[in-house]
């Protein structure tokens, strides 16, 4: 039997393959580093992208002005009574105020958008200073509000692209309001009307593109009806392309439409909206938005071009002339942003915080805590140390690990019909949102807990019964003391999941929009309340720009609080870990 | 809160009195020798203190769980009565109008026409005209006709019936008899409306939608019930805890088993507190199917249309008698939906996941592991709606620019692949950690015995640990599609809410979940068809998911069997 | 003729005179291992002869498997191994870095404690080798490879037309036979056995020794045990470790006959292990 073949053959076959052999290992270990680089990529974007989205709001632009507090405005009936304060007609003394920072401003249209920089609500907080203090009637006051979210967004420069140009060409104003026209010798203006002209180029080059596609899928089709849409989606392009291309090439005025860049020019202080512009670049006409102190010849003066579109962003030429105006006067002042963390929702993004959602929040784990905590304890401690080995037994066991995998949004469903429909509960209250996260987290506590007390050796029972302790004592005075860390560990972890958890919560009515924040107290667990990832999913379905950022922001806040409940969590486990 | 404050306090200070003379007792009557005693002191403490506290507790809880309802139950009984005199005049005015006696001679002879058509329709015959009457129909034709004919007419009857209570109303001058009157009229959902205002402004529970005179009335009706119930429940709860301090306080000798009752008393709560778990599926079995067995009625038992159906369109008010009342809740737009966004997800989740595992398992060093592990674990903590918000404002619009500069010109921002990405990774740490769990359980000695051949690493992976592992991956995956399945916050955000029927990734899509979200969001009465829609389709869910896991669960324990 | 004091500080390793006409095939000078901070072998040198069995035995703990593992370099596969010193085949270096452990390991086979065998058919865990290393090209020659190492095995009558029967469903017996049967598909020159037979009953022992001692006339086979009764039966040379040291080495008779160091008579006269 010595049928050994030569091992010199072997190790040739063997080394033949071995290159290849070390290629696929490589890519396969490729495959896995991908992986977990992916992960990490993943989490490294989602976490950045959500800051960068965050970081606008934590500052606010705050708008201060001299507020006189007139007598016949604050005080309707005048004899100071409370009632008769709570009477008075807040916002026009605010109106005044503003007005009086612009006296030139007369126009509907113009006063509309520069009282379009505050939001209303603002009024009740100066009535309530006024209903606090009645003294300062008749006196100015210095009065402090947060500037509009459109505003805001703009100074902060994140929706509109603007240039200023300081010129010294000679201009020659024609009037000091109204409409008015500007002249000077050389052609000011042609740098501008070049600029249009090429952004209307660009869009005839896009045009055509998109002409000449559709007119390459109209050859392709297949079917005819397929070649007459494209033909006819081709023709329509074809007609705007022309049309555009008549616009750039007549040699008429230039009428400045919101598709286009706006033009301001400011000179001798005020600021003059440019809506049509001659040929030639020499002549333009337009509309006085704050008055310069005179008309006639300027040397020096600024042209001033707001880039984007106003079709292309949610504030106007007009507001947009306020708002600078104001900041240029130290009235507009950028601070952090406190109005996040003290206020409750609002229908303005510069008023909304985060006040209601936190304290609808903290109530509703007060509630989940009291609930899943002891009972899932209990049930782990009766599975664990007491269960007689049973049918019943078998099934609570089943059952939990079957209810740790039922989808949240089922645990709405039965908290809608059994506490809301059944129990009569008060819809959208932190005690019913409560006890649905608890049953929801209640799995995951027991077999936490389970495992902790698992974790304990048998001796540590055996020697306290060994010294006459009932089963119960046992359990109680010792086992439970030495598992402590891990159910801590744990139930924190199912509370910090409870936390983030939105979807059984839209279910039971926390949904609902919420402009008081429910009292810190017994009472505020039956009153209506959102909680934070409610209300980031409902700032993020918010119309504005501005509620994007603060969802960003809130967003960064609630994972602030997860990442304190881990922190906790981490270092109960540390603090009270003990080794046997 | 109908209970006070008060009477709880006072509850639980007599607990700890309990507790007390509890001990007390037991020392008195071992005279000072507690070692004569059968338990430790302190046990009898407790075994009085919990005969004080438990029954009184639970005669509250009750109280608390159903005192509301006995109280609108009683008010209302009472408005019944004070509105019987209303009523009886509404009657009377209701018999000798002649309006009505005209409108009702009407319907029935309608009525009766329209038993006829149907019995045709039953019988498949056609419709014999009489002399001049109507013009030939079919009798599906004739008996559409009538039943909106019925309808009308039905309608013009409540109006007069509403003109004549309005003036029968007037004519009363008694509040109370007015409201009670009125009360007793209403439908049930405005009752509970008008109950619930009613509550508002009696006991200051929420804000009241509205003040009439007969809400005030109501309220008024409610407040004695309410105080007398509550005084009473108070009382009782007292002497129910006095008493069981008696009870319990003579029952106490030294060779009492106060320990043996106390512990028992443990027992039996920690086996309630276990019970609670299944108390809870029971309680989804039970809504989930009551719901939906109203559902399902409201739709003429079509379950078949609701599982088959191609058409879900919800919005579409649903009316009595209204025709093709059926067609609207067709579910299988929602099924594909959610099974092509599972599937997009399962495709990232699954290989990552899986090389995720295998990777920090098999060759990742513990440098590595130390800080690829605490990323999985963050990826699994951030709360889904902030995986909703990233794939709607970042993901779902740099895929729509992506595919407009590719040439597509339907790109949208919520689109079924964005969705399904961003859930595919939500569910990555999910897949890893389960597979990690299941590889680390193939023994030591498989991997050993690959090296001794002259495997190298990945054949070792891919033809020893991967099949040995198969099943309890298999099982971790059915979990992970269980999870995907469930999922909601990302596909209410991302996805979209068409309820298209494709297989295009790049369309909007909806699921189970955003249904069941968009239909109980938002104020609407409980009782339509499309609220009742929402649990059926719980159902599905719970039913699908259960399979899964159960399924899966077999699959890993029988595997982790098989290794142990 | 030995200091019981010997016991406490070890001395040199004693070797006996080796008879043994065969050459060569295994050879060591001073290798230590390292697991982390524990030394679990102490420079071990040793010359293990071709064509013959080779028993190792020592009470448990005392680095036996350790030492066996350095010879196809699965301590490689501890991350916190560290293994210094030479180990030699047929006068080559192991351990250096031109030798691909691939290459290395299907030279030299290696069968466990437990029997461990692959979740896949009989047929499959026997060709699991000459597939991976591409041995045969053609399914015959697969065929024949199986069936011949079955047969070498002695488990080729019992599976016979059973061969895509799963491995694991095999008798703890057959089991290991049939992956002794995977480690001679492809034609290892060295055979590691670390306790072959430790989890087996004594018929399945008896019928594992019988096959250890066919194989030796074409293998060099080196053979962890506990049982001292089996290293007799089975094995020309033994060596005889002790926490980490090799004590005493030589023809198995001459070891158990005439052993020269104390520890090595205590433990073969059973006062401890
Ligand atoms: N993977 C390992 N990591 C750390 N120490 C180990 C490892 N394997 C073995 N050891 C230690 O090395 C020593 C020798 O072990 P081993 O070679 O398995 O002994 P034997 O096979 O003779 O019973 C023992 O003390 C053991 O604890
Ligand atoms: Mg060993």
């Amino acid at each position: 039997m010595t049928d050994r073949a030569p091992s010199s053959d072997i190790r040739k076959a063997i080394e033949t393959r071995l290159a290849r052999r070390h290629r696929a290992e490589r890519r396969f270990q490729f495959y896995g580093m991908a992986a977990i680089a992916l992960a990490v990529l993943f989490l490294v974007v989602l976490l950045s992208s959500i800051i960068v989205q965050a970081l606008p709001a934590f500052t606010q632009h705050t708008l201060t002005l001299p507020v006189r507090v007139e007598a016949e405005l604050a005080d309707p009936q005048d004899d100071r009574s409370e009632e008769s304060l709570r009477a008075g007609s807040y916002s026009r003394m605010l109106q005044v105020a503003l007005q009086d920072q612009f006296p030139s401003v007369t126009g509907r249209s113009e006063l509309r958008a520069l009282f379009g920089l505050y939001s209303s609500v603002n009024s009740a907080k100066l009535l309530n200073q006024v209903v606090e203090n009645p003294d300062i009637i008749g006196e100015t006051i210095e009065f402090s509000m947060p500037i509009s979210d459109d505003a805001d967004l703009y100074l902060k420069g994140l929706t509109t692209d603007e240039r200023f140009v300081d010129r010294n060409e000679p201009l020659t104003l024609s009037g000091a309001e109204g409409e008015v026209t500007l002249t000077a010798s050389d052609p000011v203006f042609s740098a501008f009307i070049e600029e249009v002209n090429d952004t209307l180029r660009a869009r005839i080059q896009t045009v055509s593109d998109r002409a000449a596609t559709a007119q390459a899928r109209a050859d392709r089709a297949e079917t005819e009806d397929a070649r007459q849409a494209a033909a006819a989606g081709a023709e329509r392009a074809r007609r705007e392309a022309d049309q555009l291309e008549e616009r750039l090439q007549a040699r008429e005025a230039l009428s400045l439409s919101p598709e286009m860049a706006s033009l301001l020019v400011r000179l001798g202080g005020g600021v003059v909206q440019i809506t049509q512009l001659e040929p030639g670049g020499r002549v333009a006409r337009g509309e006085v938005v704050i008055a310069p102190e005179r008309d006639g010849v300027y040397q020096d003066w600024t042209e001033w071009r707001i880039e984007t579109p106003a079709a292309g962003r949610r504030i106007g030429d007009v507001q947009i002339v306020f708002a600078r105006a104001l900041d240029d006067r130290g009235l507009v002042e950028n601070g952090l942003n406190l109005i996040l963390f003290t206020n409750a929702d609002s229908r303005e993004p510069e008023l909304a915080g985060v006040r209601g959602a936190l304290i609808g929040s903290v109530l509703t784990m007060i509630i989940t805590m009291l609930m899943a905590v002891p009972i899932g304890v209990g049930t782990a401690i009766y599975l664990e140390e007491f269960a007689p080995r049973n049918r019943l037994s078998e099934i609570i066991e089943v059952n939990i690990n079957n209810l740790a995998a039922v989808p949240s949004i089922v645990f709405g469903l039965l908290g809608l019909a059994v506490f809301i429909n059944t129990f009569g509960m008060p819809r959208s209250a932190p005690l019913v949102g409560g006890f649905v996260l608890a049953l929801m987290t209640l799995p995951t506590v027991i077999i936490s807990s389970r495992a902790a007390l698992k974790a304990v050796p048998p001796s540590i029972r055996e020697a306290a019964l060994g010294v006459g302790a009932s089963r119960m004592q046992a359990v109680f005075g010792h086992v439970l003391p030495m598992a402590m860390p891990g159910i801590l560990t744990g139930s924190i972890i199912g509370l910090a999941q409870a936390l983030g958890e939105t979807a059984p919560l839209l279910m039971i009515g926390m949904v609902a929009f919420i402009a008081d924040p429910p009292t810190m107290g017994v009472a505020g667990f039956t009153e209506p309340a959102t909680v934070m990832p409610v209300q980031i999913f409902l700032w993020s379905s918010g119309a504005e720009r501005a509620f994007e950022a603060k969802t960003a922001a809130a967003i960064l806040i609630l994972l602030a609080l997860m990442v304190l409940f881990n922190a906790a969590a981490i270092y109960l486990r540390s603090r009270f870990e003990r080794r046997w | 809160m109908q209970i006070s404050l008060f009477t709880v306090l006072i509850l639980m200070v007599l607990t700890a009195v309990g507790f007390l003379v509890g001990r007390r007792r037991a020392y008195a009557v071992s005279s000072g020798h507690a070692s004569r005693l059968h338990s430790l002191p302190s046990y009898y403490g407790y075994y009085i203190a919990l005969w004080t506290g438990v029954p009184a507790f639970i005669l509250l809880a009750i109280y608390g769980m159903f005192g509301n309802d006995a109280v609108n139950a009683l008010a209302g009984a009472q408005m019944h009565r004070a509105g019987e005199p209303v009523h009886a005049q509404f009657e009377q005015a209701l018999s000798d109008d002649e309006d009505i006696a005209r409108l009702e001679a009407e319907l029935a002879t309608l009525e009766n026409r329209r038993i006829y058509a149907r019995e045709a329709i039953e019988r498949d015959s056609e419709l014999v005209p009489a002399a001049g009457e109507y013009p030939a129909q079919s009798p599906a034709e004739r008996q559409q006709a009538l039943s909106s004919e019925i309808n009308r007419l039905a309608a013009e009857r409540e109006a007069r019936a509403e003109v004549l209570a309005g003036q029968v109303e007037a004519q009363t001058d008694d509040a109370l008899a007015r409201a009670g009157f009125v009360y007793s009229r209403l439908s049930d959902e405005r009752r509970e409306l008008m109950i619930n205002d009613a509550r508002a402004i009696a006991f200051g529970e929420g804000v009241a939608s509205r003040e009439t005179p007969e809400i005030n009335a109501l309220a008024s009706a409610m407040r004695p019930f309410h105080e007398v119930l509550r005084s009473s429940m108070a009382l009782a709860a007292l002497a129910l805890a006095i008493g069981g301090l008696a009870y319990a306080r003579s029952r106490i000798s030294s060779s009492f088993r106060a320990r043996n009752r106390v512990e028992g008393a443990i027992s039996v709560l920690l086996l309630l507190a276990s019970v609670i778990a299944i108390a809870t599926t029971i309680g989804i079995v039970l809504s989930l199917l009551f719901e939906s067995v109203r559902f399902f009625s409201a739709i003429n038992w079509r379950i078949d249309e609701f599982l088959l159906g191609t058409q879900w369109s919800p919005q579409i008010a649903i009316r009595e008698g209204q025709v093709g009342q059926t067609g609207a809740f067709g579910a299988v737009p929602l099924f594909a939906g959610t099974a092509l966004i599972t599937v997009i997800a399962m495709l990232v989740a699954v290989p990552v996941g899986l090389f995720a595992a295998i990777y920090l398992s098999e060759y990742a060093s513990t440098g590595v592991r130390g800080w690829a592990k605490p990323v999985l674990e963050i990826l699994a903590g951030i709360p889904t709606v902030v995986y909703g918000f990233f794939a709607l404002l970042t993901v779902g619009p740099l895929l729509r620019d992506a595919l407009l500069l590719l040439g597509y010109e339907n790109a949208v921002t919520q689109s079924a692949l964005a969705a399904g990405l961003v859930m595919g990774v939500m569910i990555i740490p999910f897949v890893s950690s389960l597979a990690d769990d299941v590889i680390n359980a193939v023994p030591q000695s498989l991997r050993d015995g690959a090296y001794a051949m002259g495997a190298t690493k990945s054949e070792t992976v891919r033809q020893v640990i991967f099949p040995a592992a198969l099943p309890g991956i298999v099982g971790a995956v059915l979990l992970a599609v269980s999870r995907a399945v469930g999922e909601t916050m990302i596909v209410v955000m991302a996805a979209g809410q068409g309820a298209n029927l494709t297989a295009n990734p790049l369309e909007s899509v909806t699921t189970i979940t955003v249904q069941i979200v968009m239909l109980l969001t938002g104020d609407q009465e409980f009782d339509s068809p499309k609220t009742l829609s929402a649990f059926a389709l719980g159902l599905v869910l719970f039913v699908l998911t259960l399979i899964l896991n159960v399924i899966a669960l077999r699959v890993v324990q029988r595997y982790r069997e098989k290794y142990d | 003729m030995t200091d019981p004091q010997n016991t406490a500080a070890p001395a040199a390793t004693v070797y006996h005179d080796q008879p043994s006409a065969n050459p060569i095939k295994v050879e060591t000078r001073s290798v230590s291992v390292r697991y982390g901070d524990t030394q679990a072998l102490h420079d071990v040198s040793i010359r293990i002869p071709d064509r013959g069995v080779t028993a190792f035995i020592g009470p448990s703990g005392c680095g036996k498997s350790t030492f066996l593992r350095c010879i196809n370099r699965m301590n490689d596969t501890i991350d916190s191994a560290r293994v210094s010193g030479s180990v030699l085949i047929d006068g080559e270096e192991v351990n250096s870095r031109a030798v691909d452990p691939v290459v290395l390991r299907a030279r030299v086979g290696m069968v466990f404690q437990k029997p461990n065998p692959f979740p896949k058919s009989i047929y499959d865990n026997v060709a699991y080798g000459p597939r991976i290393h591409g041995l045969a090209t053609k399914r015959e020659d697969l065929d024949a490879i199986v069936e011949a190492s079955l047969r070498k095995a002695g488990l080729w009558a019992e599976v016979e037309g059973r061969l895509g029967m799963p491995g694991t469903a095999l008798s703890g017996g057959q089991q290991q036979r049939l992956v002794i049967a995977r480690a001679i598909a492809v034609n290892p020159e060295v055979i590691l056995m670390d306790e072959p037979c430790s989890a087996l009953d004594p018929i399945a022992t008896a019928r594992i020794e019988e096959l250890i001692d066919e194989l030796r006339e074409n293998y060099c086979l080196i053979i962890v045990t506990h049982s001292m009764a089996q290293a007799a039966r089975v094995s020309q040379m033994t060596a005889f470790f002790h926490l980490g040291h090799l004590v005493e080495y030589g023809p198995t008779e001459d070891m158990f006959t005439n052993p020269h160091d104390a520890r090595t008579q205590d433990y073969i006269t059973g006062r401890f292990g």
